[in-house]
């Protein structure tokens, strides 16, 4: 209970006043549970850790402060002013009064989240810095079915996938991803806005399953609090970039998702104008230079796309002029690297891969990209494509000018910041082995095998120059040059290893000739001593061995010895993580002898 | 039924003699009517009562008028009468004939309608009822409403007229209220305007507003963002995936059939949470089933774990070890094993080095003492004490080549024999004991020590009267110590062997003595008991000073030369230093041994101590005491030395050090006295 006056031998002093345990809170606030529940969630007040538990171990201790903090908020007040109106609906429809009850219903009160926000989150980059649960929050839900009759409200997945597409528009727009990773738990995502590094999770597009063993009302008030923290963090990243907020969609490819919205088969709209914006300034830049030999068609379709982005010229161009400057000032080596990755790359996306997640990365560094469907910006007959990403056993058409490679081969380019070779990547061929971004490899003491190669394709990629920036035309050339150099970089590469095996095969030759050329010169009377002295030496190793083993040992007693008993405790605490580690790394190891010791008997 | 039909023939008779003429031909025609009605049968019959039902129904029963009209006379006033009364010209109406019984169920049984007919009485007639008239009587039977066309219970007509009257109903004034406004419906009115005024009640629909804007605007001023009530500890972040959880993970991340199977072996809690599986392509990768479930638990995580701000040591483990002088800068120190001395065919329990360090004596478990000359390894010298040798003593003074035995019970002094004649003949001097103070000693009292003449190896017998422990020399060599542990007050004894005395001084202990030491150049004596060391001062005989060990049990005790300094040997593996002049607590507090340490000893002349324990090991320290007030000790370890193998669960009994040279002696309980040497 809170700390009232009393005489001296009776105050409630240390943690007995400080803190309160969770029944008292509620009764002290004089709410119910559910109400404290949500209070809790949106002030973001979470039970401590006293020292002493006074009233038991088993107990959850809220500190007393925190309890006033939540005491002395209006949104208690606005609670039971919900719950009130709530019992006047339920009266009024009791006692047959349905214009009071249907006035009542136009009038619900209402609350809003903005000061609670700017309380938890003073600054902006403090907001930054907790938004990885409410992105993946927000796109967990926007993966959610948009089913009637279901726990979760079909507007509030709506406005969760509007919010989600929101963010990954703008995160595709500054160049700020950094890292990706398909999980089996989903596609995690890295990016960096203003210095904080904010990772996600977004679920795999598939029907995902409401299961009963979770309670919707906790996660739909943290869902409440995470929509509208999103929404001002997204007001505030469109204002920084001077771009309106709330998106205005275009009204064509809208009602494109109408249309297939109304097929059941939600389209994204919202991520079309971060989509199209990219691809139009693109396609603008492409428009100057190669106006004479573009088609009449494709002319028109531009000349409207950008009639439409952008209504006159010059403030356009002003816009233009405003986002480069600001884009050159925040700029860093590595930005400037994902910028460009996938620069003078030209992207079309098969109907099974997974698209969403592709539009966001591809512009994100630098590509184009388009989808077979309405609303994309070419087809498939387009010449200038350079890749195609299918995720299908079989190519029935294949066009001679682009490479077909599966998904992955993006994630890991993306990865790597180098455009990796796309042999492993080829259609029905399983891909090479795909790694985790987030593992520090020579922390962790056992760095893969396809870590080493991706190191070394790094390493040959620094070294090379990069071309300078040019004309279509010569960019086209330019990466088929790149393309006949990385093939015969390969084909060198086996060259060397050719060479390689047969210098590996003759220095077997030689000492087997000299095994034999010694054996047969050697008389039989020799060979005992021989014998006798590898014995006697293999004896001796074993016991320098031992001895050295020892003095290692007594080495380190005699430095444990001046310790004190909590450092001696600490040591061994950091001995037995060492070991633990070391135990898993030769695991590793241990299943990769297996693996590929079974790998050479299938391969004989 | 005869007797009534005689009655009715007499009363016919009697009637007619006293009427007049005229009214008896009335009659006569009337009678003739109904009997002719009567002698045609039923069909005259049948007709005559239907005349009467159709008036009935035509009309009300109050028109047909009785045919009798005597009114309310009753009928018995006739009964001796002939007639039955008069019709409504006045004329009398005379009975008709009985009909008899036979006759009258002859007739009611031919006639068909006989269930229908009713005699009238009054009328003195038969009645045949109608079909209507039967439905009628049935209603009645059945509390019903006699005509059906009559409904019982019809809609209220007002058939009162209000319209035009000119006049209320009532007389009572009108009241007031009826004719002016309500004053509440008023006030009503009023609330509502007001609030409609005030914005309370709003009719059209609230515009949407725009929900977001610039919540965070310049941050410039730092003092406003400040966050509000306790200090916020931001919630952990959760894992970042590792290369098992990928979707196409290297082989060497996927557990193999037996480890999944081994899973199940494990507890619930103890199972990996995530078992990796690689699909081929990212096509058939399935919606993960726990997606739900872990967004859950992660906003459990979030609102009801507690938090606390913990400090995450990321500690180098060498910076742990303390920072230590190079060995090299602190030799000479013993490190190899140089010499071993075989001899002994038990444990040996006890080592001496003479003053020259030129001879050691050990005594052991088989009976025997030996000297060994340290540079060749001889043994000397071997004497068959016929009893366990705990402990062994040499004289520190060079002249006198006396050694100390404790031999099962009691203490023997025993001449070396070894040096030049002149010390062996002083020497034997100091053995020989007079008769004349053995039969004084008798006299008085039972003494503590008997001293006694050894005849087998020529020394003397110090008789006690319990068990001995130890014997320690002091510096000079006249006077030593024994410890006996259960003496209670007499349990540390005082010799002197110029003069054959011995004496208890110490009468209250603080518990069972242990070992007992001379301080190395003042009259100091060090008692060290299970927990404490008591020093006491022998000139003033009183405690001066009481040192705590804070071990388990002290098992040795050694003094530096310096005098300040005290180090303690533990059966729990520990060494204690203590600086005197410092505290009462230990200065520094190693645990070095694993098991009991044995013994622990000072060198005389170089900055070494070493410890022996049962683990097989003996440690070498270097102790530099500086003379300097202000300055500490420093100990650093310095060797571990190995070479002595178990025996019977012990390891090294014994170690002392040489007297002039950085070596050390071992002994051990596979017989083996070691020499260690740098």
């Amino acid at each position: 209970m809170p700390k009232h006056y009393r005489p001296a031998g009776k105050k409630k002093e240390g943690n007995a006043a400080k803190y309160i345990t969770r029944t008292k809170a509620v009764k002290y606030l004089q709410i119910s549970l559910a109400t404290f529940r949500k209070l809790c969630i949106l002030k973001g007040v979470f039970p401590r850790d006293p020292k002493k538990k006074v009233e038991g171990n088993h107990k959850t201790y809220y500190h007393m402060k925190d309890i006033a903090f939540l005491a002395h908020d209006p949104l208690i007040e606005k609670f039971r002013e919900i719950k009130v109106h709530r019992k006047k609906v339920k009266k009024a429809f009791a006692k047959k009064n349905k214009d009071l009850a249907d006035r009542l219903l136009n009038r619900p009160p209402t609350y809003k989240l903005d000061r609670l926000i700017l309380e938890r989150y003073p600054t902006f980059v403090d907001a930054l810095r907790d938004l990885d649960d409410c992105l993946t929050m927000v796109h967990l839900f926007a993966a959610l079915p948009a089913v009637e009759g279901e726990r979760v409200q079909v507007q509030r997945i709506h406005n969760c996938r509007r919010l989600s597409h929101e963010w990954q528009a703008y995160i595709s727009r500054t160049h700020s991803l950094r890292k990706t990773f398909i999980s089996v738990k989903g596609i995690y995502y890295q990016a960096e806005v203003q210095g904080q590094k904010i990772t996600w999770l977004t679920p795999h597009a598939l029907q995902q399953v409401l299961t009963d063993d979770v309670d919707f009302n906790v996660m739909l008030t943290f869902l409440e609090f995470y929509e509208t923290l999103l929404g001002f963090i997204n007001f505030k990243l469109y204002h920084s970039i001077n771009v309106n907020y709330p998106p205005v969609l275009d009204p064509r490819l809208e009602a494109l998702a109408s249309e297939l919205y109304a097929l059941c088969r939600y389209m994204s709209s919202g991520r079309v104008p971060g989509n199209s914006e990219p691809a139009g300034l693109i396609e603008d830049k492409e428009g100057e230079d190669n106006k004479e030999s573009s088609k009449t068609d494709e002319s028109e379709l531009r000349l409207a796309q950008l009639q439409h982005q952008l209504p006159t010229n010059e403030p356009g161009a002003l816009m233009h002029l405003v986002q480069e400057s600001t884009a050159a000032d925040a700029d860093d080596a590595d930005a400037k690297e994902c910028r460009s990755l996938f620069k003078n790359l030209k992207f079309y996306l098969s109907r099974e891969v997974p698209r969403e997640s592709l539009l966001f990365i591809i512009p994100a560094f630098g590509g184009t990209v388009s989808w077979e469907g309405e609303g994309a910006p070419f087809d498939e007959t387009d010449e200038d494509i350079t890749h195609q990403i299918v995720d299908r056993p079989t190519q029935s058409h294949v066009f001679l000018s682009r490479e077909y490679v599966q998904p992955q081969w993006i994630y890991d380019c993306v990865n790597a910041r180098i455009i990796l070779p796309t042999e492993g990547y080829i259609v029905g061929r399983v891909p090479p082995p795909h790694l985790s971004p987030f593992v520090d490899n020579d922390a962790e003491g056992y760095i893969p095998e396809y870590a080493e190669t991706i190191k070394r394709l790094q390493a040959a990629a620094q070294s090379q120059v990069l071309p300078l920036p040019s004309l279509g035309d010569e960019d086209m050339e330019n990466s088929l040059v790149e393309a006949i150099i990385d093939r015969s970089e390969s084909n060198e590469i086996a060259d060397k290893k050719r060479k390689l095996e047969m210098l590996e095969k003759q220095y077997h030759d030689e000492l087997r000739m000299e095994y034999e050329g010694k054996t047969f010169s050697n008389r039989t009377a020799d060979n005992q001593p021989d014998v006798v002295d590898k014995s006697d030496t293999k004896e001796a190793d074993d016991h320098m061995e031992d001895s050295h083993k020892q003095a290692e040992k007594d080495a380190a007693d005699i430095s444990k010895t001046l310790m004190s008993r909590k450092q001696r405790g600490l040591l061994q605490a950091i001995e037995i993580n060492q070991e633990r580690k070391k135990d898993k790394v030769n695991l590793l190891k241990k299943r990769k002898k297996n693996a590929d010791s079974s790998a050479s008997a299938k391969g004989r | 039924m005869g007797h009534s039909d005689g009655d009715h023939g007499s009363d016919l008779s009697a009637d007619d003699s006293p009427w007049s003429e005229g009214s008896w031909s009335d009659d006569d025609d009337e009678g003739s009517l109904s009997f002719e009605d009567s002698g045609e049968g039923s069909d005259a019959e049948s007709d005559e009562p239907d005349a009467p039902a159709v008036e009935e129904s035509d009309s009300s029963e109050d028109e047909v008028a009785p045919r009798n009209t005597i009114g309310d006379v009753p009928l018995e006033w006739y009964k001796n009468e002939e007639h039955i009364g008069y019709d409504i010209t006045g004329s009398k109406i005379k009975k008709r004939d009985r009909e008899g019984r036979i006759e009258a169920y002859l007739r009611n049984a031919d006639d068909a309608k006989n269930w229908r007919k009713i005699y009238d009485e009054y009328n003195d007639e038969e009645v045949q009822i109608t079909k209507e008239e039967a439905k009628i009587i049935s209603r009645l039977l059945k509390g019903k409403t006699p005509h059906t066309n009559v409904d019982p219970y019809p809609d209220y007509v007002d058939w009162f007229e209000y319209d035009g009257k000119g006049h209320p109903l009532s007389s009572a004034p009108e009241p007031k209220r009826r004719f002016v406004p309500s004053r509440w419906e008023q006030k009503k009115v009023v609330k509502l305007v007001r609030a409609i005024r005030k914005g309370w009640i709003k009719f059209d629909k609230p515009k949407e507003e725009p929900n977001f804007y610039l919540l965070w605007g310049d941050e410039t001023d730092t003092a406003d963002n400040k966050r509000q009530g306790l200090s916020y500890i931001p919630a952990p972040k959760p894992n970042l995936p590792g290369h098992e959880e990928s979707y196409n993970p290297s082989v060497e991340y996927i557990p193999t059939q037996e480890e999944i199977d081994s899973y199940q072996l494990m507890y619930e809690e103890d199972r990996p949470k995530f078992i990796p599986r690689k699909f081929d392509c990212l096509r058939s990768v399935p919606a993960y089933e726990k997606a739900l479930r872990e967004g859950f638990d992660r906003c459990l995580d979030l609102y009801l774990c507690p938090r606390t701000r913990k400090k995450r040591i990321n500690i180098d483990p060498e910076s742990l070890k303390p920072k230590l002088p190079s060995k090299k800068d602190l030799r000479p120190y013993p490190r190899t094993c140089y010499l071993e001395f075989k001899g002994h065919n038990g444990p040996v329990k006890s080592l001496s080095v003479e003053a020259t360090g030129q001879w050691i004596a050990s005594g052991s478990s088989d009976g025997t003492i030996r000297v060994w000359e340290v540079e060749t390894g001889r043994c000397i010298k071997v004497w068959n004490v016929g009893g366990v040798v705990h402990r062994i003593a040499w004289n520190p003074s060079p002249d006198r080549h006396i050694l100390a035995a404790v031999v099962d019970h009691d203490l023997l002094l025993l001449n070396a024999e070894v040096g030049d004649e002149d010390a062996q003949m002083k020497t034997k001097g100091l053995l020989q004991i007079e008769e004349l103070a053995q039969e004084e000693d008798n006299g008085d009292k039972k003494p503590a020590v008997k001293w006694v003449k050894h005849e087998k190896f020529d020394g003397i017998m110090l008789i006690h009267h319990k068990a001995v422990s130890t014997v320690e020399w002091h510096f000079k060599g006249d006077y030593f110590t024994t410890v006996v542990p259960s003496g209670d007050s007499r349990a540390v004894l005082l010799h002197q062997l110029s003069k054959k005395h011995s004496h208890h001084p110490f009468r209250k202990l603080p518990g069972l003595p242990i070992a007992a030491v001379f301080h190395p150049s003042q009259k100091m004596f060090f008692v060290a008991t299970k927990k404490f060391v008591q020093v006491y001062d022998l000139q003033k005989a009183q405690l001066v000073k009481k040192l705590e060990s804070g071990v388990r049990e002290i098992s040795s005790i050694s003094i530096h030369p310096g005098g300040d300094n005290v180090i303690v040997g533990s059966k729990d593996g520990k060494l204690c230093w203590f600086d005197t002049d410092l505290s009462t607590r230990p200065y520094k507090t190693l645990k070095n041994h694993s098991k009991d340490i044995t013994n622990v000893t000072f060198h005389r002349k170089y900055p070494l101590f070493a410890s022996s324990s049962e683990d097989c090991t003996a440690y070498v320290f270097h102790g530099m005491v500086y003379s300097d007030l202000n300055q500490n000790p420093l100990i650093v370890p310095l060797e571990i030395l190995r070479g002595h193998s178990s025996s019977d669960g012990r390891g090294v009994l014994d170690c002392k050090f040489h007297p002039r040279q950085p070596w050390l002696f071992t002994a051990g309980a596979d017989s083996v006295v070691r020499l260690y040497c740098d």
